[in-house]
């Protein structure tokens, strides 16, 4: 991992040596086309994956800020803030304006919370514990919480902040007092302070954006001025078009083989990596997914060592690192980078003697999902690799829709889901949480369905301690029990990877002393610089 | 009324029974589907009390009948639901991406009667000679892979390894044109500009092409095996042995009967395309109904499948009618035989 | 018989025909002894191997797995095959009983009978069996279903035209006045008089089925892995291309011969039958 950012960084920094000796041009900006796979969601309150975060952190801001190259947070619509424990304060800017042209207030940031809880989508559920908000006066922000927690000023990088006016002007259809809090305006429209306005929008296919000129921040000259976001390009057109420079970046989920192939046409890598991890799943509910050894038998039998070979793009490069356990690298609780997990046969035929179950008895479902490719050759590594322990296994393939409507309920989640998972606000309980705790089960996270006490217990204290060392022990402590009781198979530790013309420049995603250690949001395109 | 009023009459009548019927069987169809379709709707983090919120909104607590006579309902004011999938009434979705695939159909129709015929014309006159051979074992070969499989293998040959022509998409995104009609070589003429109309005619050769291939090979062979048929008739030999030239006979004793048939079918072809596009569109990422049919059906999206279905059969049943009628016209026995009642 | 087989083997393309044709069934039957790899049909994974261009032992090249690519296009083969075979053993009985029917008894019962088969036709055939294939969960055999599904009255269309030309012949109305059955008219007299346009169309149709099952497959609705599918592969290779190329376009070059073979014989059964009558 050392080595990717090593030579990552020396790439950036020859980049900004040659941009100081070339002047750049003035009137650079022009157009930056993009493509992520999933139907990109406009409305902020509803964003989850990849595609609505990149929109989101794009049209809308938020309060604060990961900070850049490092942990922590900065202000960013609110000028400070302070806490007392169950509450906190915050002091907005004055200067920010909404692109309608209106100010910003506290009374915004209270109907944007107002409407992501009572909309109850997206990851809404991060703010369970914000039991109320309340303007102060116009610029100060008051916060209440039901306990305190360590994970909250983190969690407000996904409190996009809408424009309350604009929004109660465009009410659509709906009961009650609010109508549809703006849910088809917004599904089609921006109403927000971001440095790109929206001016067009299809969610199946483009996306197109253009320089905000008032932003409160200002954008810079070099900023793309319109930016193409399109949706579900195949592979094979990606490839090509970014290699006849029509297209400047791919989404993460290109092949490695297409990713590499595009490398060595002379396209730039970008990554970003540090948040998340490539989950295997076990239902463990049901048999025989319910014996801990039958699962610990698994995840001995999956070949660690194929898995990183399978994702490797060149020497220095590939989409992910090897797994130490449940918890990345890099994160609180996580174990030694060396402390690598690897395939051992005779102890999977150990557990699975143990294991109460016979593999006679029963034939696994090995789910992938449709929308990325990849996990097909997984589900067949692992087929291949449980079936040298005489287990036999069935491939199933779910468009992601169907599968996240599967999970619902225990009886219908397939025995083995394989799923891509981060920390969506960069914290480790925003990673973790959704996915173990036993009150979050049956979601997408969560197809393991784990209901276990001693885990229960250290997700809450690494939820409300508030000292990193107590978060370490805790989160310690969870490591060692996940690795006990084995609910997922911890494929890789996941690292994004981009490939990207040479027409764009994207510090965030190539320098680790700009990277935002968030998802998403080295789509920031005003930090991006277009070259030609 | 004149035979080919009466005839459109009675095949608009016929269709729109048949219409009926394909609403019923399609909505019977989707409505077996495992799964709750409001659970998928919602997404992963929806509550219990908003499935069944919108479970009740949307009538699938009940039973399919009433269903049904709700959906009647709505389609007779032309409301053919929302999509669960893009959350945009599902008739705004259609009208969005049925241009581009109508587009793709009807060049593609051109091509296969433009290209298809001429070669069966050619093909029946050189009965027996090599450029018939060669125009019989192109035809076949040609119906005898599905389009996705010349979709891929043209975009490799004329794509990739000589990048002749564009890999996706229906215009270069240096243009930006105002839809009007939504057929794109119709709104860049609109919009009076010529540069836009040619890289858009220019997008559409490759994948117009692949789609026609298989009604290229299927148009030839018909019109081959007509002509043939109509050349061992007697008025032909007369026809001959009064000395008219082989060319005249070919082009006017032969030909216009012959039409008749191969139009029927050539018509039956027309609507496969519709089906076709989807493996078309795939390949060559052409914004149209494909991908939106294609994701709707993997989402259960109910009644985008639906309308989507059924907007594509009115389609098909119009494309037949339009046959008809231009076979009507052709058939002086359908224009001429009989007298106003 | 004999006569058919000979006329088959006379002329150089349909005795291509018939080669092909051979060669796609035998090496469906003997699959097992022909490939260098027959584990390679199911979940193997060789990344020693993988995305490999063609080269000895793997004549095709290996796909990202490391598998055999011939290897899985033979047993492909066998796939498609079986398909094709209960897809028209399941709709031609039904379609030709249906098409006899509404032929033979006309009034009411042809009415009702051939508006249902006009629903079925009027919507494009792969539309048709997507949205069952949607419905239903992708196995084999719900793929069997969906296109019988809209294979039969393809076959009903048929027989009720030879049908309504036929009941007004003598030899109907002679058996008619004798008193038999309906049953015997429709069975015994009739249906023997469909059986050369019958099996002339199936031979056409199987290389038909094998183009809508793959291209339903194709578009994700069809066979699911690790069993070996010609429309998936070329799917799931087409992401790979220009690169890959092998891994499209041996699968498209596959079904191209297999259909090829199964219309050349098609069109010989046609002139040879029809010129029989």
């Amino acid at each position: 991992m050392r080595s990717i950012f090593t030579t990552v960084a020396a790439a950036a920094l020859s980049a900004t040596a040659l941009s100081a000796v070339l002047p750049t041009d003035a009137s650079a900006g022009g157009v930056l086309r993009l493509d992520e796979v999933a139907v990109g969601e406009l409305d902020p309150g509803k964003a989850s994956d990849y595609a609505d975060s990149i929109l989101m952190f794009n049209v809308y801001d938020t309060l604060v800020l990961p900070k850049q190259g490092g942990p922590g947070h900065v202000p960013h619509l609110a000028e400070s803030w302070e806490s007392d424990g169950n509450s906190y304060t915050f002091t907005l800017r004055t200067d920010v304006k909404f692109q309608s042209g209106n100010t910003m207030t506290a009374d915004d940031v209270v109907f944007s919370l107002d409407r992501m809880k009572t909309l109850g989508q997206g990851l809404s559920y991060l703010f369970g514990i914000v039991e109320s908000a309340e303007a102060v006066d116009a610029n100060t922000v008051k916060f209440n919480l039901s306990q305190p927690s360590a994970a909250f000023v983190a969690s407000l990088v996904r409190l996009p902040i809408v424009d309350k006016a604009t929004i109660m002007a465009n009410l659509g259809d709906g009961d009650g007092d609010m109508k549809d809090w703006g849910q088809a305006y917004l599904s089609a429209n921006g109403a927000g302070t971001g440095a790109y306005k929206v001016t067009s929008h299809n969610p199946q296919e483009e996306t197109v954006m253009e320089k905000n000129a008032d932003y409160f921040l200002g954008v810079a000259d070099v900023a793309p001025d319109t930016v193409r976001l399109r949706y579900g390009l195949e592979a094979a057109t990606v490839r090509t078009l970014i290699a006849q420079e029509e297209h400047d970046i791919s989404s993460q989920w290109l092949p490695p083989e297409v990713i590499k192939a595009l490398a060595a046409d002379g396209a730039q890598l970008l990554s970003e990596s540090g948040t998340g991890a490539f989950y295997v799943k076990m239902n463990t509910t049901k048999p025989p997914m319910d014996d801990v050894n039958c699962r610990l038998a698994l995840s001995k039998a999956f070949d660690y060592e194929a898995a990183i070979k399978m994702i490797a793009i060149t020497d220095e490069i590939s989409q992910g690192s090897p797994s130490t356990g449940g918890i990345p690298v890099g994160m609180f609780g996580a174990n030694p980078a060396d402390a690598i997990l690897a395939r051992d046969m005779d102890a999977a035929k150990q557990h699975l003697a143990d294991c109460q179950h016979s593999p006679d008895d029963f034939t696994l479902e090995l789910s992938w999902i449709a929308e990325v490719p990849l996990e097909e050759r997984f589900a067949l590594l692992m087929q291949a690799n449980f079936a040298e322990l005489g287990i036999k296994s069935e491939i199933k393939k779910l468009p992601w829709a169907l599968f996240s409507e599967q999970v619902s309920k225990p009886e219908n989640t397939p025995h083995i889901s394989q799923l891509f998972v981060n920390a969506v606000t960069g914290d480790p309980d925003t990673l973790l949480y959704g996915q173990y705790h036993s009150s979050a089960a049956g979601t997408w996270q969560s197809p393991e369905y784990l209901n276990d006490a001693e885990v229960d217990k250290h997700l809450d204290a690494g939820k409300t301690s508030t000292s990193d060392a107590d978060r370490e022990a805790a989160y310690a402590a969870l490591n060692a029990r996940l690795m006990e009781i084995a609910p997922s198979i911890y494929g890789y530790d996941r690292n994004s990877v981009f490939a990207a013309s040479n027409r764009v420049r994207v510090p965030a995603l190539s320098d680790p002393e700009k990277a935002f250690g968030l998802d998403g949001m080295g789509f920031s395109f005003r930090l991006m610089e277009m070259t030609e | 009324m004149s035979p080919v009023v009466r005839l459109l009459a009675h095949r608009l009548g016929m269709s729109l029974i048949v219409l009926v019927g394909v609403s019923m069987l399609i909505f019977a169809i989707a409505r077996i589907i495992p799964g709750d379709p409001a659970r998928i709707a919602l997404g992963p983090n929806a509550t219990p009390e908003q499935v069944e919120n919108l479970r009740q909104a949307l009538h699938l607590d009940q039973s399919i009948v009433v269903q049904y006579g709700f959906f009647v309902a709505d389609l007779l004011r032309g409301d053919l639901g929302v999509s669960l999938y893009t959350n945009r009434p599902v008739i705004a979705d259609i009208a969005q991406f049925l241009p581009a695939t109508l587009e793709l159909v009807l060049a593609a129709g051109i091509m296969m009667i433009g290209i298809g015929l001429p070669l069966g014309i050619i093909s029946a006159r050189y009965r027996g000679r090599w450029p018939d051979n060669l125009v019989r074992l192109v035809s076949l070969l040609g119906v005898s892979a599905p389009s996705f499989v010349w979709a891929v293998i043209l975009m490799l040959l004329f794509a990739f390894f000589l990048p002749i022509f564009p890999i996706a998409g229906r215009i270069s995104d240096i243009y930006s044109i105002e839809a009007v009609t939504g057929f794109l070589l119709i709104d860049t003429l609109i919009a009076g500009n010529v540069a836009a109309f040619g890289d858009a005619a220019w997008h559409i050769v490759l994948p117009a092409f692949a789609l026609a291939v298989s009604g290229i090979g299927q148009a030839a062979r018909l019109t081959r095996a007509n002509m043939v048929e109509t050349y061992d008739k007697p008025y032909i030999e007369m026809a001959r042995s009064y000395g008219f030239p082989d060319r005249r006979i070919a082009n006017r004793f032969a030909f216009r009967p012959s039409l008749i048939p191969a139009l029927t079918i050539i018509g039956l072809d027309f609507a496969a395309m519709l089906g076709n596009a989807f493996l078309v569109e795939a390949v060559f990422a052409w914004p149209g109904l494909s991908r939106y049919g294609v994701a709707v059906i993997l989402r259960k999206d109910l009644n985008a499948i639906v309308g989507t279905v059924l907007i594509i059969s009115a389609t098909f049943l119009i494309m037949n009618i339009i046959v008809d009628l231009l076979i009507a016209f052709i058939n002086p026995r359908i224009r001429h035989s009989q007298r106003p009642a | 018989m004999r006569r058919t087989i000979a006329i088959l083997l006379q002329n150089p393309l349909s005795l291509l025909g018939v080669t092909l044709v051979t060669i796609v069934v035998l090496s469906a039957i003997f699959a097992d002894f022909i490939v260098p790899f027959p584990d390679h049909k199911g979940a193997v994974v060789d990344f020693a191997n993988f995305n490999k261009a063609p080269e000895w032992p793997y004549i095709f090249g290996t796909d990202l797995v490391g598998r055999d690519m011939f290897s899985r296009i033979v047993y492909a083969y066998r796939i498609s095959l079986i398909l094709g075979i209960v897809v028209l053993a399941i709709a031609v009985p039904i379609g030709v009983t249906v098409g006899l029917v509404a032929g033979y008894l006309g009034g009411w019962t042809e009415y009702a009978l051939m508006r249902v088969t006009d629903v079925f036709l009027s919507v494009p055939p792969l539309v048709l069996a997507m949205s069952i294939m949607g419905v239903l969960e992708p196995t084999l055999l719900n793929g069997m279903m969906a296109v019988t599904a809209m294979w039969w009255p393809w076959y009903t269309r048929l027989v009720y035209n030879i049908t309504r030309a036929e009941k007004e012949e003598g030899y109907v109305l002679a058996a008619e006045v004798i008193g038999a059955s309906k049953l015997h008219v429709i069975f015994r007299e009739i249906l023997p008089n469909c059986v050369p346009a019958i099996i002339t169309k199936m031979t056409l149709d199987l290389g038909f089925v094998i183009i809508i099952a793959s291209s339903l497959s194709f578009l994700g609705l069809g066979v699911q892995p690790p069993t070996p599918d010609l429309g998936s592969m070329v799917a799931d290779g087409a992401k790979y291309l220009p690169d890959s190329w092998w891994l499209t376009v041996f699968p498209g070059l596959a079904i191209l011969a297999a259909v090829f073979g199964f219309n050349l014989v098609g069109d010989a059964l046609r002139e040879i039958l029809g010129a029989d009558q």
